[in-house]
């Protein structure tokens, strides 16, 4: 599912550019830097040897700048490790290739922590040396055996205050019926977050969520099929389809609902009422070819604030480190996933339970709504 | 029959790409046929799934009703286009040819978007008609089958052309003068003479146009609104968001071998049109 989240950063950050948002000169000079770290790619292997690096996977495109500007430069900086961001996109399948080719290539990978779970236990990612990452930098319970968190985002709900006006849905409930909230609704596509939601809106009490109980959230979400105009697959056919008003309300990335909020012009608002949090995290593959060791310091080292402040203002994500929510500007705390006064009332998703069960979960998912 | 000694240079000359496609597309996919009979343990597990799994199936059954319909719009419509540009005068030849050339050059990202563009909520078409008070509310004309359907179409329709084209430049203008002379109607002369001496550009363009249409992935996944999944987007879930490589891997094997076979009659059909022009 993050895959297709991580993705989206880039986009955002890319549009953001467009509108100025974020300085031109300081994205030149960041393109530049990664430039100028392609003859890296032509040394011989010995030359290579001597250059002490990382590979940083991500999804490619404008991460690389983000992850570059909060991460990789000042890890140069502190430890004269350059870290190289890669944008192949470290989906579960790619990760679990590059471990089984025998010669991994990769580092560090931006992946889902039910990924590296789910591939830790089969002997593909490193232990987490908690003796290095701190854990008292992260939010408690985001500090999984092969995965140490780095940043948040939220399923939240969306939708067109001016078509709902005084009476706006509030709840998974109100999002679930049709006959109140009248209108189309958009779902992600990939499964993750709706069960939760079709279960909070049945009824079912937010810490008694896990184990899903699928039967019940696919019959849920089967009923509300036909007043589905679209179930999305990434951030930006989201936002498009809440802004084409393609659909009036809709279940999607707290990171593009924020956006949409600001630029809609207040057309469109979201509510962190009941949004669904979800982890993003850095693992490391085994075997890798920059050292463990490294692989670590670095992991370690994204958990400074002012280096996760830069990921939330470059592409919105909730910092996993609790100390960086105070150094979001008050007028920016709205947008923040993890900010103690929008967590209120949101569930957490359970990466436990979707390293074991989520491919079998999204193969119902599917059948249901394309049947 | 060729004569014997044409045969070597020609080796010589495509055994590069020969080699090409056996390392870079060969080799990689007995890689990934392995796969379908060894993960998650080896057997024939995976082709037992590949017809028991109702997702499987469902997705098949979408496939090919959703290529049969595109494959039926594209090849009809490629015919009457291909008739003006053929048979049209040399403006209508003219018009005829950016409409089929231009899409060419566009990519199948922006032609998707293209349509939602026209067609969704706030799009052209539902302002339109609403501006003309034709309808009250919009309608859900986009991220369904249908639209799914219409931009297949529309990516399709070049590639039926050339091969249809093809077979009306081989049509000897005097065969229809002399049905003209003997007093056949204009329709007695399409339906009896042209159209029967075209068919093996039909058959042709018929193949081109459903193999092409079984690989689509970005068109149904743009405006298919995530209910109209095709086969390659479920090897896709198979291999990246549900990773299940074995049963990818043999839903690949599956297509990559019913592709073969239908690339297969293409040839023989070629042949036979080959044959039809008279060399």
């Amino acid at each position: 599912m993050n895959d297709a989240f991580q993705k989206d950063c880039l986009d955002i950050l890319a549009a953001k550019a467009a509108r100025g948002e974020i300085d031109r000169r300081r994205f030149t000079q960041l393109a530049a830097l990664i430039f100028g770290g392609a003859p890296l790619l032509l040394r011989t292997p010995e030359a290579l040897a001597q250059v002490r690096q990382l590979v940083l996977v991500n999804w490619g495109g404008d991460a690389l700048k983000a992850y570059d500007k909060a991460y990789g430069q000042p890890f140069e900086k502190a430890t004269g490790i350059v870290v190289k961001e890669d944008g192949t996109g470290p989906t579960e399948g790619a990760i679990a290739a590059q471990f089984k080719s025998g010669k991994p290539t990769w580092d560090i990978v931006d992946a889902d922590p039910f990924s590296a779970i789910a591939l830790g236990k089969q002997g593909m990612i490193e232990p987490i040396d908690y003796s290095v990452v701190d854990k008292a930098k992260m939010r408690p319970g985001f500090d999984w055996e092969y995965a140490a968190s780095t940043y948040f985002f939220s399923y939240v709900l969306a939708y067109d205050a001016e078509k709902y006006g005084a009476n706006p849905p509030k709840t998974m409930a109100d999002f679930f019926d049709v006959a109140k909230f009248p209108g189309k609704r958009t779902m992600y596509k990939w499964g993750a977050g709706m069960w939760e939601a079709a279960l909070l809106a049945d009824g079912v009490a937010p810490d008694k969520l896990y184990p899903l109980d699928l039967k019940r959230a696919h019959a849920k979400i089967a009923a509300l099929k036909p007043d589905v105009a679209a179930y999305w697959g990434g951030g930006a056919e989201s936002q498009q389809l809440m802004l084409s008003g393609d659909a009036s309300m809709g279940l999607i990335w707290s990171t593009r609902a924020s956006l949409i909020e600001k630029d809609s012009g207040g057309q469109i608002k979201f509510t962190w009422n009941q949004g669904l949090l979800s982890p993003g995290a850095l693992a490391v593959i085994k075997n890798n070819p920059g050292g463990k060791e490294n692989a670590m310091k670095f992991i370690a080292s994204t958990s400074v604030p002012e280096r996760q402040l830069v990921m939330f203002e470059m592409l919105g994500q909730g910092p996993a480190n609790p100390a960086t929510d105070a150094l979001i500007p008050a007028d920016q705390r709205r947008y923040n996933p993890v900010d103690p006064a929008n967590m209120k009332g949101q569930a957490v998703l359970d990466m436990p339970w979707y390293a074991d069960n989520y491919g079998a979960a999204l193969d119902e998912f599917t059948k249901v709504i394309s049947a | 029959m060729r004569p014997r000694s044409a045969f070597r240079p020609a080796l010589a000359l495509t055994a590069p790409l020969v080699l090409f496609l056996a390392f870079a597309y060969a080799l990689p996919f007995l890689g990934v046929a392995l796969w379908s009979v060894t993960l998650p343990e080896p057997g024939v597990g995976q082709y037992e799934r590949l017809v028991s799994d109702p997702l499987v199936l469902s997705v098949f059954l979408r496939t090919f009703r959703i290529c049969f319909l595109v494959t039926l719009i594209a090849v009809a419509c490629a015919y009457a286009v291909t008739y003006v540009w053929v048979r049209g005068t040399r403006l209508q030849r003219r018009l005829i040819e950016i409409c089929i050339f231009v899409p060419f050059w566009i990519s199948l990202l922006t032609r998707a978007f293209g349509w939602l563009a026209l067609l969704s909520n706030r799009g052209i078409v539902n302002s339109w008609l609403q501006a003309l008070g034709l309808i009250d509310a919009p309608l859900a004309l986009v991220r369904n089958e249908p639209s799914v359907i219409a931009g297949m179409v529309h990516v399709l329709i070049p590639f039926a052309v050339l091969p249809l084209a093809s077979a009306m430049r081989t049509v000897d203008e005097r065969v229809l003068l002399a049905a003209r002379g003997m007093g056949a109607s204009r329709l007695r002369i399409f339906w009896s003479v042209f159209f029967p001496m075209t068919l093996p550009g039909v058959i042709g363009a018929t193949l081109i146009v459903f193999v092409f249409s079984l690989g689509f992935f970005v068109t149904p996944a743009i405006l298919g609104g995530g209910r109209s999944i095709m086969v390659a987007e479920l090897v896709y879930l198979r291999m990246f968001q549900s990773p299940d490589w074995g049963l990818g891997a043999a839903i690949s094997v599956a297509l990559v071998v019913l592709v073969a076979a239908l690339m297969g009659l293409l040839a023989r059909f070629a042949r036979l049109g080959l044959m039809g022009s008279g060399r």
